[in-house]
């Protein structure tokens, strides 16, 4: 809310700059902003038209003889069409500034001279929406006479300057020029004064012939009203339209702009009604039927149900509680006698239904937020005061009284001791008690104990540490010396599991690869394609955009996404990995288990082509390294498998792998399937994915130093013919089966198929290092267990040993 | 010619083609050749029986000087040939060392975890451990034990992604406060953690939101934890982020989980508080929200607010990137743009 200066003036004696009160209200309360109207306007004043003809030579311009103050009239051509003799309106004068560095200058307008130009309150600045609606098609005209020649600009509230407040929802309280006023007085030390509305008792008649009848009782604190009859609509008079529009409300008459005025003033939202337009003069606050429907407008209309709390007359509903009229009362040009209703809703519910229909406002955000219950009938007898003042009414009634709770002030108690332990200052009872008082809190001291009053209208108080609060933003945060806690020592760390993963990654990053973050949520293609952990889909129930609708099942597809973003950006040579979370749900589990995983994806090239290297095309096998180096850092005894699969849906059947560890499946590895890869507009790409939570679960190496190999290994080299279906991991794990203790390692240094090879057979050779590492081998203990490796490959593969 | 003249022309001609031999073949086969058994040498002193005897030792002795000397040249000789072969190698091998290597290339860490993770080794050299947290967490810790009950309009400050009426993905890393202060055994000492993940908002992506973002938790709970102690934490941590002369305010806020709460400023790194565009000509720049933890958050999980105390704090890496790095916009850190990337190379 904005607070001008102006008018905070009227309570507290502030003369310090709006920038400089915006400042310390920020450091001290509420989060702040100074905001100056008007600078880019210049040379505007009160011109009274004395009298108007029409433009010779044009059809909508009219040639005006204006006072504005000056010895002699002065003329203006004017193509407004409001434009009319008598008015009181405002002039920009030759060399006047308006908004957007537009310059007011004197010419001629075909023919005719113009010494300035009559203005409309938009071309000021005021937003269009904000200016009374007869005059948003044309200039402004001044509710009542002005003093030509006098400074329009500060007649009509555009020089004011205003401290902008940001509130957070518990300042609700600030959301009033009262509250504003307490709040900016307690920053700098000054007391607000403020005068209670008066009525004008002779006004006031007994009778009471409006019924109030309050059937949603625990949704209504307090429910006042007052009628006033004879009241005469029309323009509100200068200042208080020239204070609504610089709130941002649009001034529409004098008794609507008076209920507006007050809710401003004292931050209670009240409404008025029309009240001979009330069936039987009698007005029932309760849950509205389904079905019911709320007239807005000739063109708004809205649906009730039975979590509405509406105000009913009769079978009409003519207001929704807190939040908005409907037009069945609302006050016109013809209205006569008024209700002026003057309550506290229930916030959520209040807060609901303005989402539910859409109609969240001025009125909505104070109820939702709370209001002082303690304000309500001053508030009430405030619009009274001023309907009557503006209008001089006929008669007022009595406080109608629907409901009325009695205002309690909070009493918090608080130990001075641990107001300065918790903040770690040394603040004297007496330095705390007169930094309450600013607040005007009241407090009592008893010992160490403090117990403090504070009036209704900082309901957002209710327990100590609001207190603590107080005391110490008044005091100031800059006084606050920092220090660290001073507790026992702790030993701080990462879990284990993130010891892992950031070993993982390391491995990763050292291999080359880029780390990526993606989105956890998914398109359902996305959490389709690559749900190799066969999870039932979870699903957020209310999706933005249909791209992030499920929670993701593989890191693959944002992977892939990635690679595709790149390569339209012509970056085709890429490595990549993302350690993340995928979502396992089980069937007939609302929640999935998080599961930690790490995947990376290979395309386009490695290396490039320089003047000395050449690119390679990576492949497989370039993938399966990295793999393969990542799971040699585990540290952990499980033999390692790559297992051919023709079934992880979207990769290629003949170069995927699924990897186990101690043969459970632990992840895969494999090339894109052509079709998919056209698909996600990616070239030839590689992909694995690791289940990071399973690695972690394998029993750790106890890895014991020895000595460097003090014996000389013995090689043998071996070279078969096998049916190409066989894999070489099971020529491997038979070798290593048949091999006895002494085989040390096996290395593949020779595949090959076609010519001088069998159809179907391929010739495979393998390097086999023998070694004992406590003494020398012989050569019969290799040949042995040479031959027991041959025949076993013979035997179980029907090899041919070459 | 008599022996010695002879033996004095041998000297002559043998340093004369030691000087003049280009290889060190040459050299040797001069060696061979003069030196040799079979050399001229040798083959003089043959003559030394028409030698009188009295001259005898003297033209032994010259002999040995002879050899003496060709040997010398011959040995200096092939010093320079070598001296010359070696120059001419390093000659030939000389390479263009502006040429520009290709090698192994290291990945590069994504400038989000580069970020955490600094912010993180920090904390733990202060004994902070560091919480994994759900990215799908109850209703109940995301808000219900932050003291945001059903209905609490400070819900509205935050739209969520349901997943059932009680099961959401969080909104914010502080739902893993409750889980730990239930778990943790305060007889062992004061609970000090920090809590890095990803959270969710039902945000539209635009340069300044994302509907996934990172946020950073921290909760210590003691007894006579102080906003002091809140204040001394945040300096440091500033400090460590942004450079050894930031100075860090609190400006009063609210939210829902810490009585009092503060928004947290550091002074601006880049015109050191005089005023520019990055602070917006304030001097200050708004990184983080904190606060003492409220004391129904403690009761929540059992601990007596009236012994113990608590301070929490909750940043976004994101804005901490953004203004460490001048990133104008959120999407770029999940479009991953391997040349967006890769720039951050090594900078935590």
């Amino acid at each position: 809310m904005k607070i001008s200066m102006n008018w905070l003036k009227e309570y507290l004696p502030v003369e310090h700059s709006v920038e400089e009160i915006a400042n310390k209200v920020s450091l001290t309360g509420i989060e702040s902003a100074p905001v100056k109207l008007g600078t880019d306007l210049s040379k505007l004043v009160v011109g009274h038209i004395n009298s108007i003809k029409p433009h010779p030579d044009s059809d909508h311009l009219n040639l005006c003889q204006v006072d504005i103050g000056e010895a002699e009239d002065v003329q203006i051509v004017c193509g407004a069409p409001n434009v009319a003799a008598d008015q009181y309106v405002i002039v920009a004068l030759d060399g006047a500034d308006l908004p957007a560095g537009k310059k007011i200058k004197k010419g001629e307008i075909r023919g005719q001279v113009s010494n300035g130009m009559i203005c409309g309150l938009d071309e000021l600045g005021v937003k269009e929406s904000l200016v009374p609606t007869a005059y948003q098609k044309g200039i402004y005209v001044f509710p009542a006479a002005e003093k030509p020649g006098a400074d329009a600009k500060e007649l009509l509230g555009l020089n004011d300057e205003m401290v902008d407040l940001d509130i957070t929802p518990n300042r609700a309280d600030t959301l009033g020029m009262r509250g504003a006023a307490w709040e900016i007085g307690a920053t700098y030390d000054k007391k607000p004064a403020f005068t209670d509305p008066k009525i004008d008792d002779s006004k006031v008649e007994s009778v009471n012939d409006v019924t109030i009848n309050i059937k949603a009782d625990n949704l209504v604190t307090d429910y006042l009203a007052r009628t006033v009859s004879g009241v005469k609509v029309a323009e509100s008079p200068l200042w208080m339209q020239r204070r609504l529009w610089n709130q941002g409300i649009q001034p529409v008459n004098n008794i609507v702009d008076a209920a507006n005025y007050v809710m401003i003033e004292l931050g209670e939202p009240v409404q008025i009604y029309d009240l001979d337009k009330l069936t039987d003069k009698a007005v029932t606050v309760e849950m509205a039927t389904d079905a019911s429907k709320l007239v807005l407008d000739d063109k708004i209309t809205k649906d009730l149900n039975h979590d509405d709390l509406v105000i009913n007359s009769g079978n009409d509903t003519i207001g929704l509680a807190g939040v908005t009229q409907g037009q069945k009362a609302v006050v016109t040009n013809e209205t006569k006698n008024i209700l002026i209703e003057s309550a506290v809703f229930d916030g959520t519910s209040v807060r609901k239904a303005a989402q539910r229909h859409d109609l969240r406002g001025d009125a909505s955000n104070r109820f939702e937020k709370g209001v002082d219950n303690g304000a309500v009938e001053i508030s009430l007898n405030r619009v009274v005061e001023l309907i009557n003042d503006i209008t001089d009414v006929k008669s007022i009634s009595q406080i109608l009284v629907g409901k009325e709770t009695p205002a309690k002030p909070t009493i918090i108690k608080a130990s001075i001791e641990h107001v300065n332990r918790l903040m770690g200052i040394t603040l004297s009872d007496q330095e705390m008690i007169k930094i309450l008082d600013r607040l005007g809190f009241t407090t009592e001291e008893n010992g160490d104990e403090l117990t403090v009053t504070i009036p209704s209208r900082r309901w957002d108080m209710t327990i100590e540490a609001d207190l603590i609060e107080e005391i110490m933003r008044i005091y100031g945060y800059e006084n606050l010396k920092g220090t660290l806690p001073s507790g026992n020592e702790t030993n701080g760390g990462y879990t284990p599991q993130r010891e892992f993963i950031n070993k993982l990654k390391n491995v990763l990053l050292s291999e080359g690869m880029d780390e990526t973050i993606t989105f956890g949520l998914v398109s359902k293609k996305e959490a389709t394609d690559f749900n190799t952990i066969d999870s039932e889909y979870t699903r957020v129930l209310h999706p933005m955009t249909e791209d992030h609708e499920y929670l993701r099942t593989s890191l693959i597809p944002g992977l892939i996404k990635t690679i595709a973003y790149n390569k339209a950006r012509k970056t085709t040579d890429i490595a990549i990995f993302e350690q993340g979370r995928i979502f396992d749900r089980e069937e007939g589990n609302d929640r999935p288990k998080e599961v930690e995983y790490i995947a990376g994806a290979l395309a386009g090239n490695l290396g490039a082509d320089t003047w000395n290297t050449n690119a390679k095309a990576v492949d497989f096998y370039d993938i399966k390294a990295i793999i393969e180096e990542l799971l040699g850092f585990l540290n952990v005894d499980a033999t390692f498998e790559f297992l051919p699969s023709e079934k992880i849906q979207n990769l290629h059947p003949g170069q995927t792998a699924v990897i186990t560890a101690d043969e459970k499946t632990v992840g895969f590895v494999g090339k894109l399937h052509p079709e998919y890869q056209a698909n996600s507009s990616v070239d030839d790409t590689y992909v694995f994915e690791l289940n990071v939570d399973s690695l972690l679960a394998l029993a750790k190496k106890n890895v014991k130093a020895q000595s460097a190999p003090k014996y000389p290994s013995i090689n043998r080299d071996l070279a078969i013919l096998v049916d190409k279906k066989i894999a070489s991991g099971q020529i491997v794990k038979d070798i290593f089966n048949n091999g006895g203790e002494y085989l040390k390692d096996v290395n593949i240094f020779d595949v090959y198929q076609g010519s001088n090879i069998d159809v179907g057979h391929k010739s495979l050779g393998y390097h086999l290092i023998f070694q004992n590492p406590n003494d020398t081998l012989t050569d019969d203990t290799v040949e042995k267990a040479f031959t027991q490796i041959k025949d076993s490959l013979i035997d179980q593969f029907d090899v041919e040993v070459r | 010619m008599s022996l010695n003249d002879k033996l004095k022309e041998l000297r002559e001609s043998g340093i004369d083609d030691a000087k003049r031999a280009e290889h060190l073949k040459d050299l040797n086969d001069l060696r061979v050749k003069l030196l040799g058994k079979k050399g001229p040498i040798t083959q003089a002193l043959r003559g030394m029986k028409d030698v009188p005897k009295e001259e005898r030792p003297e033209i032994g002795t010259l002999a040995n000087n002879v050899k003496k000397d060709i040997q010398e040249a011959i040995e200096a000789r092939i010093q320079e040939v070598n001296q010359r072969i070696i120059a001419q190698k390093l000659q030939e091998e000389t390479l263009d060392v502006t040429l520009p290597a290709q090698g192994h290339k290291i990945g590069t860490k994504h400038i989000l975890n580069q970020t955490i993770e600094d912010i993180e080794q920090f904390f733990i050299g202060l004994g902070y451990e560091v919480a994994p947290g759900y990215e799908v967490e109850e209703d109940h810790y995301n808000f219900e034990r932050l003291n945001i009950p059903k209905d609490h309009p400070a819900r509205d400050m935050q739209d969520t992604f349901y997943i059932t009426n009680e099961l959401l993905m969080r909104t914010q890393t502080s739902a893993q406060e409750g889980r730990d202060m239930d778990a943790h055994d305060f007889s062992k000492g004061p609970l000090k953690m920090i809590s890095p993940g990803i959270v969710y908002r039902r945000d539209d992506d635009d340069a300044t939101h994302s509907h996934q973002f990172h946020q950073l938790e921290g909760l210590v709970v003691d007894k006579n934890i102080s906003m002091a102690d809140l204040k001394g934490t945040l300096e440091a941590l500033c400090r460590h982020v942004f450079g050894p002369d930031r100075e860090i305010r609190f400006r009063p806020s609210f939210f829902p989980f810490t009585e009092p709460s503060v928004e947290v400023d550091v002074s601006c790194f880049n015109c050191g508080g005089e005023g520019c565009r990055i602070c917006k000509y304030t001097g200050w720049i708004e990184v983080l929200g904190a606060g003492l933890t409220h004391p129904n958050v403690l009761e929540m999980s059992g601990i007596d607010h009236t012994k113990y105390s608590a301070f929490a704090f909750g940043l976004g890496p994101e804005r901490f990137a953004m203004l460490k790095y001048g990133i104008d916009d959120i999407r770029d850190f999940y479009t991953n743009d391997i040349r967006f990337l890769e720039q951050f190379k090594g900078v935590n």
